[in-house]
């Protein structure tokens, strides 16, 4: 009995000791080393949108290691950037859970970047924003920013000011680079939240006011069975330009290669869509580069001229063959936060979000988004949030609009 | 006493949970024990309409979603907060229920649940078309709490908690009802439901209007606890997959099941895919498909009958078989048979009864009386029509002519249930008992059709338990009884109903010789007692030893209608079909 006691307290003193001596050297190694600042990367990383999620990563890291590579943050002495990323899954309530796991589970985040697709986004800021965290997001729906949440912050143009600003720009090229102004339209849209957000607009007065007339308006619910009748309708009708927003990248196939059967293809009749899914790498392994020429998007943003660099070392460490909004906005967020970190002056979530408020710059990251300026307003949008259109061009995408990102000319074929 | 207990028992449960909840202060986990209890009530739902009827529904989502959309659609276009809406959604869920389930019920088994896959893909796109790809709960800061809206995830815990309590007491409540027991002899055999005097569509339909106002309800709280609600989190094939999951893995069929599986599954695939999602993201899916299959296979049933059947398991029912009934009578009977008299009252009496197939003529031209009191043999070969027209009396089957009367009033067209009702009882060929229920709850099924009271039924099931003399083994489990005595429990069920005629179809098959002894002098104790017998049998030797009267049927048709001596001499009948060995026999 008495031994036992004896050993015990004696194993007690070594174990305080061996925790002295340990506390002794980490501490000695914080005081050498700056601290980790926690960066939260929430996006997709299992299930159906695991794609774009992990390209979303690949952004995300580069740009960790080239803030660290660049001395850290240097108002808190050099503090490096360390991604904390969680996975979304592939539903709502998985994409809540995780949001709800971060901010319980990883109190010290100052930011973070979420959610790729907007209910996603919707759902896991309503957590972030009762936790105060402050959140950056691609995402384009209109709802995220107009619920009155203080702590979101929209990179992109939402998906209805896209709408509303792109038009009249391809209205311009379409003069500029065809000698005519388009007169007719036809729609073929799916059915999900981003694409009907860019056609409601479009329908409800957009296309009056530009003195356009809907020709042909389809919708389908992804995904898409057979293309043959929606492509019957389009060259029954010949319209001047075809607007085609499909979000799955199958139904992108299927239809631009239908087109092709119909001989409608190299932009015949000039496609124009809305949104990533036309541009993405994995549309290119599945079909012939010819099909795709001429085909035209109206992108958030897009990795463009002056990003060269970025995309030049996404091929070599990633393989990617060029840098979608996925990719460099991501890239871009973490740039943002850094600049937020450096005007906060603390690692402290309150301080980035009111730091992200207050935030007025040209330059910085201000050169990973379209605009030229990366102010956020009341409702956490971006101020004079721009979009990219891209177009392909010999099997690539490439940055046509805006002309200081413009990385090519856009032609417009004639019917 | 073992109400209290399973009474008890959800009461722990739920101050358990709620002293647990109370601990965590963990956002994460707050949410995480709300969403087990969430998942719990969907698979209580699910378990009051499939778990019970067997009728396994694919489409639970349809109910789930109404809900959700009702509680966002509210609060957005209305202000409505959701401490009323959910009570709304839970109604809209319940008449859904309905509006599904009177014209899906026409269909059963496999083509019931592909109907019922039908209803949330349907809804998924009419509130995509509708242009509700995303609502979101508007985020209230003056007053939160007037619309459900806490910073303390425990709250939400509390209230799913209260909610589950509920819905487990009125599950508790259903499975110890005649509904409950209804719903169970339908998922054991419609049919036999039916005949035992239950309305089967009518509970039913109760039924799924109850598991939509469960559904719609659960629904609309998990809107408020998601905040974002879209076609596909709500209608999706996830949702209706979720509440079946829990409850197969769980057990269906009882009150714990959903409870148990949304406690082990939902922590578990949330455990997996925050520890394993970021690290090798999908192998949280694997590791948890391979985990629900191997559970599956080690517990088919689900886990809580598994576990009850290792655990709590009764005492085998043949280690103390009772002696049967009166032996000594049996054996005065079955020496000879005594002439009974029979009064002059035509009990039943069919006129022309005809039924086609197609080109096969079933019956045909079949008439014949039954007097009060009488024990009536319908004799013939496999195939010769008997079942038919067993089918035909009691309502299975609508005649192509001819009527029966039963006490003079023409019965053709009505329900096997309402037939019942008027006093028309049957057994089936195929026995098919309530396995796990009690022989007095499967006697019990067939008492509620003559008794206004649960009190009534009881007793009536026990006096029909008592008359076939199974009294000693009311409180066995039916899957422990041996034939016989499974034989008997079928009877007591068609009697407890009260039947002025019972029907028996084929009542002494699969029965050996002592056995056979033993039922007969049970129905004719019952035929002593004023109960009208009408029995199908193709063994000759039993029949004339037990009935008045016999009807031969050969090709739909009847070939002779006579006393036993008589049909049993008649040369057409021995020679044709009964062989001259039962001819000789009856001679004896």
């Amino acid at each position: 009995m008495n031994t036992k006691t004896c050993g015990a307290s004696r194993r007690a003193v070594l174990a305080a000791g061996l925790a002295l001596a340990a506390s002794a050297i980490t501490g000695e190694a914080a005081a050498q080393q700056p601290a980790e600042v926690k960066v939260g990367l929430l996006v997709p990383l299992s299930g159906i949108y695991s794609r774009p999620g992990q390209v979303m990563r690949m952004g995300a890291e580069m740009a960790v290691e080239h803030i660290n590579a660049a001395g850290g943050i240097k108002a808190l002495g050099g503090a490096k950037l360390k991604l904390v990323q969680i996975d979304a899954g592939d539903s709502t309530e998985k994409a809540k859970n995780a949001a709800q796991r971060m901010v319980a589970q990883e109190g010290d985040l100052v930011a973070a970047s979420a959610a790729y697709l907007s209910s996603f986004t919707l759902a896991v800021t309503e957590v972030t924003e009762r936790a105060h965290l402050p959140v950056l997001t691609l995402s384009y729906s209109d709802l995220i920013t107009e619920r009155g949440f203080k702590y979101v912050f929209q990179t992109s143009a939402t998906a209805a000011a896209q709408a509303e600003t792109a038009l009249p720009e391809i209205m311009k090229l379409a003069e500029a680079t065809s000698g005519e102004r388009p007169k007719t339209v036809a729609i073929i849209t799916d059915n999900t939240a981003a694409s009907v957000a860019s056609v409601k607009p479009m329908k409800e007065r957009l296309l009056k006011q530009y003195g356009l007339e809907l020709v042909v308006d389809e919708t389908w619910t992804p995904p898409l069975a057979d293309a043959t009748p929606l492509v019957q309708r389009v060259r029954a009708t010949r319209p001047d330009m075809l607007f085609f927003l499909p979000t799955v990248i199958s139904d992108a196939k299927l239809l631009l290669e239908k087109m092709n059967e119909f001989g409608l293809a190299q932009a015949r009749i000039p496609v124009i869509s809305f949104g990533i899914a036309v541009a993405e790498p994995d549309l290119l392994k599945n079909m012939s580069p010819e099909l795709l020429q001429g085909v035209m998007t109206v992108v958030g943003n897009w990795g463009s001229k002056g990003h060269e660099a970025l995309i030049e070392e996404l091929r070599n460490k990633y393989d990617e063959p060029w840098m979608t909004q996925n990719a460099i906005s991501t890239y871009g967020d973490m740039w943002i936060i850094k600049e937020a970190l450096e005007l906060a002056g603390k690692a402290d979530k309150e301080a980035v979000a009111e730091a992200l408020r207050s935030m007025d710059l040209t330059s910085g990251p201000t050169k990973y988004f379209p605009g030229g300026r990366m102010k956020f307003d009341d409702k956490g949008r971006r101020v004079d949030a721009s979009f990219t259109i891209v177009q392909w061009q010999d099997g690539l995408p490439v940055t046509v609009y805006p002309p200081d990102l413009a990385m090519a000319k856009a032609f417009w074929s004639k019917k | 006493m073992r109400q209290d207990r399973s009474l008890l028992a959800i009461l722990v449960f739920a101050v358990v949970y709620a002293a647990l909840s109370l601990t965590v202060t963990n956002s994460y986990y707050q949410l995480m024990m709300t969403l087990v209890l969430v998942w719990a009530t969907m698979g209580l739902s699910w378990n009051l309409l499939s778990g019970y009827t067997g009728l396994v529904s694919f489409g639970h989502a349809a109910f789930f979603g109404l809900g959700a959309y009702t509680v966002a659609l509210a609060q957005n276009y209305f202000g409505l907060s959701p401490w009323i809406s959910i009570p709304i959604a839970a109604v809209l869920g319940g008449i859904a229920g309905l509006v599904v389930g009177l014209p899906t019920f026409r269909l059963r088994g496999h083509y019931f649940a592909l109907a019922m896959l039908a209803y949330p893909l349907a809804l998924l796109y009419v509130f995509e078309w509708l242009g509700y790809q995303e609502v979101s709960l508007p985020m209230e800061r003056v007053h939160p709490a007037a619309y459900m809206q806490f910073s303390d995830g425990r709250i939400y815990t509390f209230i799913a908690l209260v909610i589950l309590v509920l819905v487990m007491l009125v599950t508790r409540r259903v499975e110890r009802s005649r509904f409950g027991l209804a719903l169970m002899a339908i998922k054991q055999n419609e049919a036999a439901a039916d005949a035992a005097g239950i309305d089967t569509l009518g509970w039913k339909l109760r039924a799924i209007a109850l598991s939509g106002m469960i559904a719609g309800g659960i629904g609309g709280f998990y809107a408020v606890v998601l905040l974002v609600v879209t076609p596909i989190a709500v209608f999706g094939m996830l949702v209706s997959a979720q509440a079946l999951t829990v409850a197969m893995f769980g057990g269906v069929g009882t009150v714990w099941g959903p409870v148990i599986g949304a406690l082990i599954l939902i922590p578990v695939s949330e455990t997996l895919h925050a520890e394993l999602g970021a690290w090798v993201p999908g192998i949280q899916g694997v590791i948890y498909g391979c985990a629900i299959i191997a559970v599956m296979i080690a517990a088919p049933e689900g886990l809580f009958w598994t576990l009850r059947d290792r655990f709590f398991k009764r005492a085998p029912a043949a280690a103390a078989e009772a002696p049967p009934p009166s032996p000594e009578n049996v054996v005065a009977w079955s020496a000879q048979r005594p002439r009974r008299t029979v009064g002059d009252e035509v009990i039943l009496d069919v006129k022309g009864l005809s039924k086609s197939f197609g080109g096969l003529k079933a019956v045909q031209d079949v008439s014949f009386q039954v007097r009060k009191g009488m024990i009536l043999g319908i004799i013939g070969p496999n195939g010769a029509g008997k079942t038919t027209v067993f089918n035909l009396l009691n309502g299975f089957l609508v005649p192509d002519t001819g009527e029966v009367l039963l006490n003079g009033r023409n019965i053709v067209g009505r329900k096997p249930h309402q037939l019942c009702a008027m006093g028309m009882g049957r057994t089936f060929q195929i026995m098919r008992p309530f396995q796990r229920m009690t022989v007095a709850d499967n006697v019990l099924v067939g008492a509620f059709v003559k008794a206004a009271t649960d009190e009534e039924a009881r007793r009536l099931a026990a006096d029909a338990i008592r008359r076939v003399g199974l009294a000693d083994h009311a409180d066995e489990i039916a899957g422990g009884l041996a034939t016989r005595q499974l034989r008997l429990m079928e009877i007591a069920r068609a009697l407890a109903g009260q039947p002025e005629i019972l029907l028996l179809d084929e009542t002494l098959a699969g029965l050996g010789h002592g056995e056979v002894d033993d039922v007969i002098a049970v129905i004719r104790r019952l035929a002593d007692e004023g109960t009208t017998i009408v029995i199908i049998e193709h063994t000759m030797q039993a029949m004339v030893r037990l009935v008045d009267h016999f009807l031969v049927l050969d090709h739909g048709a009847v070939l002779v209608d006579g006393e036993p001596e008589a049909v049993t001499r008649d040369p057409q009948v021995v020679e044709a079909y009964l062989g001259k060995k039962w001819g000789a026999y009856a001679h004896n």
